[in-house]
């Protein structure tokens, strides 16, 4: 293609977008909310993801004593936990220091709790080779005196079921907006289509090829692809952020900065605005080039 | 320039549009196709155009065969010839000037040339003051100036000219075809599919009648006249 009909067939693109302002707007619409949706289901499979990976790489274990353990028979445990070959070290917190904590991060209001304590004793117990974490825990159990192990992997195997729900979840909705956006955006094109289909017989007429007529109506829908994906990136940081702000100060949940995830999100965003607008284009021109001179016309 | 050999149509629907036709059109020369409606002129010209495919048969333009070119190769067929409808197909956004340049930016001219050519050919048929002035300001016969001026500003071999007045009031039908024959005269081919008797006798030029899908007559206007006397 010469500059000079590139320059033209891009400008008459642009043009486009503007003349049909409001089918563009709903096109944006439909394609922001599926992108939006896409990448909130993304976010969440990322910082379920990490969370996951943040408890597999933990090498500590809580161990809770017997309530009616003395502090002998507690000693006890503890040579017993250190005597097991993958444990390297092992602290003891008592029930009072136990309280103590819980009093620091919930308040005062938990000052009666030391009269009468329902806390254990516990043990702190850090293992060398987290790949024989399920073994150790086991024989952690055995030991006379243990009451229970904080087992990781229910934690574990509750998270992965979320993080699969999510993503399947995440992957229908997605798949339906898809379908409904690449239909919309198509039939946008189609009513511009439409509405210039006395141009485009006139130029096939006089001898335009079909690349000619298809150009703009493609510039159109990447246009359209790009905004979305520039909306979409901003409202996701907006909101996630507002999410973050709001939710972290209780849960250290959603641990992953928007930062760390805002280049590739924003570059996927633009791949799939470009794509749905390239393909809503040409699903909705092919129709047209089939036809000649009249026919174009419905005469 | 154009030459049917043996050439048929046949529609899906079973409509005989033309049969066995067999026209020999040369370079440099002025025909009318005459003829009533449904006879086959429409078809005549849609295959030159290559708008359809003959159902048998062979069609040469410029000493191209277009009988199976592919539909890649249509857009350069149509590229050799300028098209002039009888409801003038003017872009009523646009203005004259870029209704003509139309023509000319969609082969991929630069828009140096299309600065130079258009005021040119606007000049030619008698508008270049009315260059910055919409389709929908003008009067009939100027529209249709305005659509010959897209049919010539690529400079082609051939005119088609589909009933170019049966849209515009006697006068301006007789300065539409004088313009076509000062065209004519400077080498272009003409092909004018026409109702009106008046003016193919006032042109003394070829006539081809065609009847029911048929050529049922093939002369020069003065035979014409004197059968009719």
């Amino acid at each position: 293609m010469r500059f000079s009909s590139a320059k033209y067939l891009f400008s008459e693109g642009f043009k486009n977008v503007w003349k049909n302002w409001m089918m563009s707007a709903a096109s944006i619409g439909v394609l922001v909310l599926c992108l939006l949706l896409t990448g909130a289901s993304a976010l969440l499979s990322i910082n379920i993801t990490n969370t996951l990976n943040a408890i597999e790489s933990q090498n500590i274990v809580k161990v809770y004593l017997k309530n009616e353990l003395d502090s002998q028979k507690a000693d006890q445990v503890g040579k017993s936990l250190r005597a097991i070959e993958n444990i390297v070290s092992c602290e003891f917190y008592s029930k009072e220091q136990a309280v103590e904590k819980f009093k620091d991060t919930l308040g005062k209001a938990f000052e009666s709790m030391k009269e009468n304590n329902p806390l254990p004793d516990s043990y702190k117990v850090t293992l060398e080779d987290i790949a024989k974490y399920e073994e150790t825990v086991e024989k952690i159990k055995e030991i006379e005196g243990v009451d229970t192990v904080v087992n990781r992997s229910e934690l574990f195997e509750k998270l992965t079921k979320f993080d699969r729900f999510v993503s399947l979840a995440g992957l229908i909705i997605v798949f339906i907006l898809a379908l409904v956006s690449l239909f919309i955006i198509s039939n946008t094109i189609r009513l511009t289509m439409y509405n210039r289909r006395f141009e485009i017989s006139i130029m096939k007429s006089v001898g335009a090829t079909d690349w000619f007529v298809r150009v703009p109506f493609m510039v159109e829908g990447v246009i359209i692809g790009i905004i979305s994906a520039i909306i979409s990136s901003i409202v996701l940081k907006f909101f996630y952020d507002f999410i973050i702000q709001v939710i972290k100060k209780n849960i250290s949940f959603f641990n992953t900065p928007f930062s760390d995830v805002s280049v590739p999100l924003f570059l996927s965003f633009l791949l799939a605005g470009v794509l749905f607008g390239l393909i809503g284009g040409l699903i909705s021109i092919s129709k047209y080039l089939k036809k000649e001179g009249g026919e174009i016309l419905g005469w | 320039m154009i030459r049917f050999n043996n050439v048929s149509k046949v529609y899906p629907n079973g409509t005989t549009a033309l049969k066995n036709i067999n026209i020999h059109v040369k370079k440099s020369e002025f025909v009318f196709i005459v003829g009533a409606s449904g006879s086959g002129k429409s078809t005549f010209l849609k295959l030159i155009m290559h708008e359809e495919e003959p159902s048998c048969g062979e069609i040469f333009i410029d000493g191209m065969n277009i009988t199976n070119i592919s539909k890649k190769e249509v857009p350069y067929l149509r590229r050799k010839m300028g098209i002039v409808f009888q409801d003038f197909r003017l872009i009523d956004k646009m203005n004259v000037f870029d209704n003509v340049a139309f023509a000319m930016r969609v082969t991929g001219a630069s828009e140096r040339d299309v600065k130079k050519r258009v005021p040119y050919i606007l000049a030619l048929v008698g508008l270049q003051d009315k260059a910055d002035r919409r389709p929908a300001e003008l009067s009939g016969g100027e529209q249709q100036r305005v659509s010959l001026a897209r049919a010539l500003v690529n400079n082609p071999a051939l005119i088609i000219a589909d009933e170019p007045t049966g849209n515009i009031d006697p006068e301006m039908s007789y300065d539409i075809v004088e313009l076509l024959s000062e065209i004519n005269k400077r080498g272009t081919t003409v092909v004018m599919v026409t109702h009106e008797h008046n003016l193919v006798k006032k042109f003394k030029k070829r006539v081809v009648e065609i009847s029911a899908g048929d050529v049922t007559s093939d002369k020069k206007i003065t035979e014409v006249i004197k059968n009719e006397i």
